[in-house]
């Protein structure tokens, strides 16, 4: 085992630290170095722990205090949202989070797998390079940039659907869940495919060997093999994507319309958590009750999304281990 | 390596012809077989044209605004702090940019054109552009914003955008690389390592817009600063640091281990070690990691709104000042198209859009051209 190995068990801590102080033995001004570099990269990472607890705590302070004077129950599942009148009821706050993400992850998240299968098992080799490329591009683009592109083409284009479905006269408009949704899949596809197409690469290739061996072709080696044994991969994948979805703010809030009520119809304009968390924090005074409970459903958005990371960060690590 | 993917590429070639002799055996299943793929083909390339042609729009709808260079010269406002130091530096990276392309493709037609030639070339256009067309800059991209009235520009926005950038980097830079030392390096298990790793794993989770919570907790609320560029930085050094620590704990673990060892056999200590063959070694992969979230600084907006705010003001529009307020480019694009009411807002957001995913597009390129 080499000295320097990072997983050392406790005779190769001592034989280190031995080594360490043979080395700088008689020369007080290296080991006060040593010691010195050595501190400041502790202190690093004391910093990143304190930012990240003073994070968890700052919000835990404000959020908590909007859950004691709404209650949970309220903030969740109450029918108004109207901080003016003293109402937090966050229904179609979260029912549109959840909407839109799940929407997303549908039309969004399934087409990027199967692009990723055929960029991993079936592309020309020369191609595949540039399709990443273009797709590493896209998934940097700003969100605000796909924002302006809905508002200025996806939402009228979804205006003339909805009278198309509903007629000219029901009350239906381009903002809404339905414009929302598509949105936010075009936004999570590259992601979700540059994700899953990095799970699939890392299946051995003895494997799809193995399964042509039997006789299979490259398109059931690919559905019963490659992406079988990709699967945690896969769904680690598809839930950063739900992740992005539930968490984006600018770009669904320029196209959702901002009606703070449950709609009728996908053509309505309604709200999401973090939508209304930017719109009302501008007129929100601290330490009143309205900021209070914007906080509270930052909280639910921060739980939310923490549960979900740090359960695919678990099965992610699993892939990881399982494959390699 | 060049070795092991030839070898993959021959199996994958036998196997393939295998798969296609075995499938011929029945006609109907291969039928099929090709029916799916091409769908799958051909519905993977048109997604990837559908992103290829929007990007390519994107910027073809901008250049009009962003490329439109002036005979005359703009002229500088004194009351404005900054502004002619902000008009030099644009104008030296403008050039330079154009100058370093045309240098590029010069040394692709003529292969044994020497360096310094083009190095030379290089600097003299870049300063010389700087110093005569300073004020002949794209109106665009040098003017104030404008709230009512067409024509207005994104001069301040660009400028704090960089800005932010290098605050930003200047934060995540020391505090980044020096846990990812601690981690890769110096920790032994310890309770402080799994504590950490946690922290980023939390951090790394989080919708941007609970960042931006915590930044108004903290600064506009708490300390009472008011909207300033220190708070957007500080919250997006904070944002960016998991993707830091990651990426520079993984180059530094890739650090092949003879090195260090001869380091140490020659009498060096663990710290000048790290710092002299560990850090230099693994520094390509930590720069294009901090190129990466300099591309996120561009594209973030969300948390800038609400530690940094959506104003400009005119006398501090070019200032180094920290702690006054100014939105970015991304910020400015949402505005206008949610609040703005001049009626060239079209076309200033399609320029807005276009300089961001220039942006963004060639922190993208320099990142996989340092990792390689």
């Amino acid at each position: 085992m080499s000295p320097l190995s990072p997983t050392a068990t406790a005779t190769d801590g001592r034989q280190q630290q031995q080594q360490r102080r043979g080395a700088a033995r008689g020369r007080p001004h290296a080991r006060l170095h040593d010691a010195a570099v050595r501190a400041a990269a502790i202190a690093c990472g004391v910093v990143v722990v304190c930012a990240t607890g003073a994070l968890g705590a700052f919000l835990a302070r404000a959020g908590l205090r909007g859950v004691r004077e709404v209650g949970i129950g309220a903030l969740v599942a109450g029918e108004t949202w109207k901080p003016e009148a003293g109402a937090f009821g966050g229904r179609a706050l979260v029912l549109g989070t959840a909407a839109t993400a799940l929407g997303a992850l549908l039309a969004g998240a399934l087409p990027a797998l199967l692009a990723a299968v055929w960029l991993v098992e079936l592309a020309p080799r020369g191609l595949r390079r540039g399709y990443r490329r273009v797709m590493e591009m896209a998934a940097a683009v700003p969100s605000v940039v796909y924002g302006w592109l809905a508002l200025v083409h996806l939402v009228p284009a979804m205006a003339s659907l909805a009278r198309a479905l509903y007629g000219a006269d029901a009350e239906v408009g381009g903002e809404g869940l339905a414009a929302s949704t598509v949105l936010l899949s075009i936004m999570i596809a590259p992601t979700v495919m540059l994700l899953a197409s990095d799970a699939l690469a890392r299946v051995p290739f003895a494997h799809r060997e193995a399964s042509a061996a039997l006789g299979a072709s490259r398109l059931q080696t690919a559905f019963r093999v490659t992406m079988p044994s990709a699967w945690r991969g896969l769904v680690v994948a598809v839930f950063f994507g739900f992740a992005r979805a539930a968490g984006e703010t600018m770009a669904v809030q320029m196209v959702i319309g901002g009606a703070r009520r449950v709609p009728d119809n996908p053509f309505q304009p309604t709200t999401t958590i973090s939508t209304q968390i930017v719109m009302d924090m501008q007129n929100a005074a601290p330490d009143t009750p309205a900021s209070d409970a914007l906080f509270s459903m930052a909280l639910v958005l921060l739980v939310v999304s923490v549960a979900v990371v740090l359960f695919t960060r678990a099965l992610g690590a699993r892939a990881r281990r399982g494959s390699a | 390596m060049s070795a092991s993917s030839s070898s993959a590429a021959a199996a994958a070639a036998a196997a393939e012809s295998s798969a296609r002799s075995l499938s011929r055996r029945n006609r109907r299943g291969a039928f099929f077989e090709v029916a799916l793929s091409r769908t799958l083909a051909s519905g993977s390339v048109g997604l990837g044209a559908l992103y290829a042609l929007g990007l390519a729009w994107l910027v073809a709808r901008g250049a009009g605004k962003v490329l439109r260079f002036t005979s005359y010269a703009t002229p500088i406002d004194p009351s404005i702090d900054g502004e002619a130091r902000m008009r030099f530096f644009l104008a030296l990276a403008v050039f330079g940019a154009l100058a370093w392309g045309v240098a590029a493709g010069a040394r692709t037609l003529v292969p044994r054109l020497p360096r310094t030639y083009a190095r030379g070339f290089i600097a003299a256009v870049a300063f010389g552009g700087a110093l005569l067309f300073r004020d002949h800059l794209p109106r665009f991209l040098i003017a104030l914003p404008t709230e009512t009235t067409a024509g207005g520009g994104v001069g301040p926005e660009l400028f704090n955008t960089l800005y932010f950038a290098a605050l930003s980097t200047a934060m995540t830079l020391p505090i980044g690389v020096g846990a990812a030392v601690y981690m890769a390096r110096f920790a032994r298990a310890s309770a402080l390592v799994s504590v950490l790793r946690t922290a980023l794993d939390t951090l790394a989770s989080l919708p941007s817009i609970v960042y931006g919570l915590f930044g108004f907790l903290v600064f506009v609320v708490q300390m009472r600063l008011g909207y300033s560029l220190f708070a957007g930085a500080f919250v997006l050094a904070l944002l960016n640091l998991p993707l830091v620590v990651g990426t520079t704990e993984e180059s530094l673990r890739a650090v092949p281990r003879d090195l260090e060892d001869a380091s140490l056999a020659l009498g060096a200590t663990r710290s000048q070690t790290v710092l002299r063959v560990t850090l230099p070694y693994a520094w390509p992969g930590i720069l294009s990691a901090l190129v990466l979230s300099i591309g996120r600084v561009f594209a973030e907006s969300a948390p800038l709104i609400m530690t940094a705010g959506t104003t400009i003001s005119r006398a501090t529009a070019f200032s180094l000042d920290p702690f006054r307020g100014g939105e970015t480019l991304a910020v400015h694009l949402w505005y206008v198209n949610s609040a703005g009411l001049s009626p060239d807002r079209a076309d200033v957001s399609a320029g807005t859009a276009a300089v961001l995913v220039v942006l963004v597009g060639l922190t993208n390129l320099l990142a996989a051209r340092l990792a390689r």
